[in-house]
Protein backbone atom coordinates (compact mmCIF):
# COMPACT_ATOMS: atom_id res chain seq x y z
CA UNK A 1 0.00 0.00 0.00
CA UNK A 2 1.40 3.71 -0.64
CA UNK A 3 1.10 5.53 2.13
CA UNK A 4 1.29 9.54 1.96
CA UNK A 5 1.49 11.84 4.60
CA UNK A 6 -1.12 15.32 3.82
CA UNK A 7 -2.11 18.10 5.85
CA UNK A 8 -5.78 19.63 5.84
CA UNK A 9 -6.17 21.45 2.41
CA UNK A 10 -3.82 19.36 0.62
CA UNK A 11 -5.19 17.34 -1.76
CA UNK A 12 -3.88 14.17 -3.27
CA UNK A 13 -5.13 13.08 -7.23
CA UNK A 14 -5.66 9.43 -8.31
CA UNK A 15 -5.28 8.59 -12.37
CA UNK A 16 -7.21 11.19 -14.21
CA UNK A 17 -10.11 11.99 -12.76
CA UNK A 18 -10.39 11.84 -8.98
CA UNK A 19 -9.13 13.85 -6.49
CA UNK A 20 -9.32 13.46 -2.67
CA UNK A 21 -8.83 16.49 -0.28
CA UNK A 22 -8.23 16.31 3.56
CA UNK A 23 -10.57 19.03 4.70
CA UNK A 24 -10.34 18.83 7.97
CA UNK A 25 -8.52 17.04 10.75
CA UNK A 26 -9.51 16.77 14.05
CA UNK A 27 -8.96 14.76 17.04
CA UNK A 28 -9.12 11.11 15.14
CA UNK A 29 -11.45 12.50 12.90
CA UNK A 30 -10.29 12.90 9.40
CA UNK A 31 -12.94 14.64 7.25
CA UNK A 32 -12.72 14.18 3.16
CA UNK A 33 -13.59 15.21 -0.03
CA UNK A 34 -13.82 13.11 -3.04
CA UNK A 35 -14.11 14.37 -6.62
CA UNK A 36 -15.02 11.51 -9.08
CA UNK A 37 -16.65 10.57 -12.15
CA UNK A 38 -20.53 9.46 -11.30
CA UNK A 39 -19.76 5.83 -11.87
CA UNK A 40 -17.09 5.09 -9.49
CA UNK A 41 -18.68 3.78 -6.51
CA UNK A 42 -18.12 5.90 -3.49
CA UNK A 43 -19.08 3.66 -0.57
CA UNK A 44 -17.56 3.58 3.53
CA UNK A 45 -15.92 0.40 3.58
CA UNK A 46 -17.81 -0.97 6.49
CA UNK A 47 -20.80 -0.95 4.39
CA UNK A 48 -19.92 -2.33 2.00
CA UNK A 49 -18.05 -5.79 3.82
CA UNK A 50 -21.49 -5.96 5.77
CA UNK A 51 -23.71 -6.57 2.78
CA UNK A 52 -20.01 -8.74 1.00
CA UNK A 53 -21.12 -10.54 4.50
CA UNK A 54 -24.42 -10.82 4.33
CA UNK A 55 -24.21 -12.09 0.44
CA UNK A 56 -22.02 -14.83 1.68
CA UNK A 57 -23.84 -16.12 4.34
CA UNK A 58 -26.99 -16.35 2.59
CA UNK A 59 -25.03 -18.46 -0.03
CA UNK A 60 -23.82 -21.27 2.13
CA UNK A 61 -26.87 -21.68 4.50
CA UNK A 62 -27.53 -25.51 4.59
CA UNK A 63 -31.32 -26.56 3.05
CA UNK A 64 -32.78 -27.97 6.37
CA UNK A 65 -31.98 -24.57 8.32
CA UNK A 66 -33.53 -22.79 5.21
CA UNK A 67 -36.65 -24.39 4.80
CA UNK A 68 -37.00 -24.53 8.68
CA UNK A 69 -37.55 -20.75 8.22
CA UNK A 70 -39.15 -21.13 5.49
CA UNK A 71 -42.28 -22.93 7.64
CA UNK A 72 -41.64 -19.80 10.07
CA UNK A 73 -41.92 -16.69 7.55
CA UNK A 74 -44.94 -18.78 5.79
CA UNK A 75 -47.17 -19.14 8.97
CA UNK A 76 -46.15 -15.54 9.97
CA UNK A 77 -46.09 -13.39 6.66
CA UNK A 78 -49.16 -12.97 4.24
CA UNK A 79 -49.22 -14.87 0.68
CA UNK A 80 -47.60 -13.06 -2.11
CA UNK B 1 -29.68 -23.10 -21.85
CA UNK B 2 -28.53 -25.70 -19.32
CA UNK B 3 -27.29 -24.40 -15.69
CA UNK B 4 -26.10 -26.38 -12.81
CA UNK B 5 -27.81 -25.24 -9.72
CA UNK B 6 -27.31 -25.47 -5.98
CA UNK B 7 -30.76 -26.92 -4.69
CA UNK B 8 -31.91 -28.32 -8.16
CA UNK B 9 -29.30 -29.60 -10.01
CA UNK B 10 -29.13 -28.80 -13.85
CA UNK B 11 -31.81 -26.53 -15.15
CA UNK B 12 -32.93 -26.03 -18.30
CA UNK B 13 -34.09 -21.85 -18.58
CA UNK B 14 -34.38 -19.31 -20.98
CA UNK B 15 -31.52 -17.72 -22.12
CA UNK B 16 -33.69 -14.55 -21.81
CA UNK B 17 -33.52 -15.32 -17.96
CA UNK B 18 -30.13 -14.81 -17.09
CA UNK B 19 -29.36 -11.33 -15.57
CA UNK B 20 -26.11 -9.37 -15.85
CA UNK B 21 -24.80 -7.90 -13.09
CA UNK B 22 -22.40 -4.80 -14.50
CA UNK B 23 -21.40 -4.22 -11.06
CA UNK B 24 -20.55 -7.42 -9.65
CA UNK B 25 -21.99 -8.94 -6.40
CA UNK B 26 -20.05 -8.07 -3.12
CA UNK B 27 -18.61 -11.05 -1.85
CA UNK B 28 -18.31 -13.04 -5.45
CA UNK B 29 -15.53 -11.17 -7.29
CA UNK B 30 -15.38 -11.97 -10.93
CA UNK B 31 -19.24 -13.47 -10.91
CA UNK B 32 -21.60 -11.37 -13.21
CA UNK B 33 -24.33 -13.65 -14.75
CA UNK B 34 -27.52 -15.01 -12.17
CA UNK B 35 -30.91 -15.94 -13.00
CA UNK B 36 -33.78 -15.87 -10.15
CA UNK B 37 -35.31 -18.52 -9.50
CA UNK B 38 -38.69 -18.93 -8.29
CA UNK B 39 -40.53 -22.19 -6.53
CA UNK B 40 -43.77 -21.90 -5.67
CA UNK B 41 -42.73 -24.79 -2.64
CA UNK B 42 -40.07 -22.49 -1.74
CA UNK B 43 -41.80 -19.03 -2.03
CA UNK B 44 -41.49 -16.14 -0.75
CA UNK B 45 -37.86 -17.40 -0.47
CA UNK B 46 -36.66 -17.21 -4.01
CA UNK B 47 -32.75 -18.43 -5.34
CA UNK B 48 -30.42 -16.54 -6.64
CA UNK B 49 -28.56 -18.75 -8.49
CA UNK B 50 -24.88 -17.77 -10.16
CA UNK B 51 -24.68 -19.38 -13.79
CA UNK B 52 -21.34 -19.47 -13.45
CA UNK B 53 -20.73 -20.76 -10.16
CA UNK B 54 -23.42 -23.42 -9.27
CA UNK B 55 -22.83 -23.43 -5.40
CA UNK B 56 -23.79 -19.79 -5.03
CA UNK B 57 -26.98 -19.56 -4.66
CA UNK B 58 -28.88 -16.78 -2.37
CA UNK B 59 -31.73 -16.62 -0.65
CA UNK B 60 -33.46 -13.56 -1.50
CA UNK B 61 -37.22 -12.45 -1.06
CA UNK B 62 -39.64 -9.84 -1.73
CA UNK B 63 -39.20 -6.85 1.22
CA UNK B 64 -42.56 -5.28 0.58
CA UNK B 65 -44.00 -8.54 2.23
CA UNK B 66 -42.70 -7.86 5.65
CA UNK B 67 -41.72 -4.05 5.00
CA UNK B 68 -44.22 -2.52 2.95
CA UNK B 69 -42.97 0.71 3.15
CA UNK B 70 -39.42 0.04 2.36
CA UNK B 71 -37.95 2.65 0.32
CA UNK B 72 -34.52 2.62 -2.02
CA UNK B 73 -33.28 6.52 -2.33
CA UNK B 74 -30.98 6.22 -4.39
CA UNK B 75 -33.68 4.50 -7.19
CA UNK B 76 -33.52 7.95 -9.64
CA UNK B 77 -29.73 8.18 -9.42
CA UNK B 78 -29.48 4.60 -10.48
CA UNK B 79 -30.99 4.39 -13.16
CA UNK B 80 -29.47 7.51 -14.74
CA UNK B 81 -25.92 6.34 -14.03
CA UNK B 82 -27.24 2.90 -15.33
CA UNK B 83 -28.66 4.39 -18.22
CA UNK B 84 -31.75 2.55 -17.56
CA UNK B 85 -33.77 5.31 -19.69
CA UNK B 86 -36.71 3.09 -20.62
CA UNK B 87 -38.00 1.68 -17.92
CA UNK B 88 -40.19 3.64 -14.67
CA UNK B 89 -39.06 3.08 -11.16
CA UNK B 90 -41.98 1.01 -10.44
CA UNK B 91 -41.09 -1.70 -12.73
CA UNK B 92 -37.89 -2.63 -11.52
CA UNK B 93 -38.16 -5.45 -9.73
CA UNK B 94 -36.47 -5.43 -5.63
CA UNK B 95 -35.36 -8.63 -3.77
CA UNK B 96 -33.69 -8.34 -0.41
CA UNK B 97 -30.89 -11.09 0.67
CA UNK B 98 -32.35 -13.35 3.68
CA UNK B 99 -30.12 -14.63 6.08
CA UNK B 100 -30.77 -17.40 8.98
CA UNK B 101 -29.05 -17.66 12.08
CA UNK B 102 -29.04 -19.46 15.32
CA UNK B 103 -31.30 -22.21 16.06
CA UNK B 104 -34.58 -23.49 17.90
CA UNK B 105 -35.95 -20.59 19.92
CA UNK B 106 -33.72 -18.41 18.85
CA UNK B 107 -33.20 -18.94 15.49
CA UNK B 108 -33.57 -15.29 13.69
CA UNK B 109 -34.39 -14.60 9.64
CA UNK B 110 -33.01 -11.43 9.09
CA UNK B 111 -32.79 -9.52 5.49
CA UNK B 112 -30.70 -7.14 4.71
CA UNK B 113 -31.86 -4.09 3.99
CA UNK B 114 -28.89 -1.66 3.20
CA UNK B 115 -28.07 -4.02 0.30
CA UNK B 116 -30.99 -3.87 -2.05
CA UNK B 117 -31.11 -6.27 -5.64
CA UNK B 118 -32.65 -4.06 -8.36
CA UNK B 119 -33.48 -5.81 -11.28
CA UNK B 120 -34.57 -4.06 -14.46
CA UNK B 121 -36.96 -6.75 -16.33
CA UNK B 122 -36.44 -4.72 -19.61
CA UNK B 123 -32.38 -4.65 -19.80
CA UNK B 124 -31.86 -8.01 -17.93
CA UNK B 125 -29.64 -6.24 -15.78
CA UNK B 126 -29.34 -6.18 -11.83
CA UNK B 127 -27.34 -3.94 -9.51
CA UNK B 128 -27.01 -4.51 -5.55
CA UNK B 129 -27.90 -1.15 -4.58
CA UNK B 130 -25.28 -0.11 -1.37
CA UNK B 131 -27.01 2.17 1.27
CA UNK B 132 -24.47 3.92 2.73
CA UNK B 133 -26.56 6.88 4.91
CA UNK B 134 -30.03 4.58 5.59
CA UNK B 135 -31.15 3.88 9.09
CA UNK B 136 -32.20 0.58 7.34
CA UNK B 137 -30.27 -2.48 9.59
CA UNK B 138 -28.08 -5.34 7.03
CA UNK B 139 -29.83 -7.76 9.87
CA UNK B 140 -33.58 -6.52 9.81
CA UNK B 141 -35.79 -9.26 11.55
CA UNK B 142 -38.61 -10.48 8.58
CA UNK B 143 -40.86 -11.51 11.53
CA UNK B 144 -40.46 -8.34 13.47
CA UNK B 145 -44.07 -6.06 13.10
CA UNK B 146 -43.38 -3.57 10.13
Amino acid sequence: MLVLTRKAGEKIRIGNDIVLSVLEVDGGTVKMGIDAPRDVDILRMEVFEKIQRENIEAASRPFEEISEALDIVKKKLPKE
Amino acid sequence: MKINTRKYGELTIDEDRILHMPKGLPGFPGLDRFALLEDPKTAPFCWFQSVEEPDISLVVMNPFLFKPDYRIEQLDGLMSEMGWNDVKTEQLVIYVVVNISGSGESRKITANLIGPLVINPNTKEAVQVVMSDSDYSHQHNVLAPS
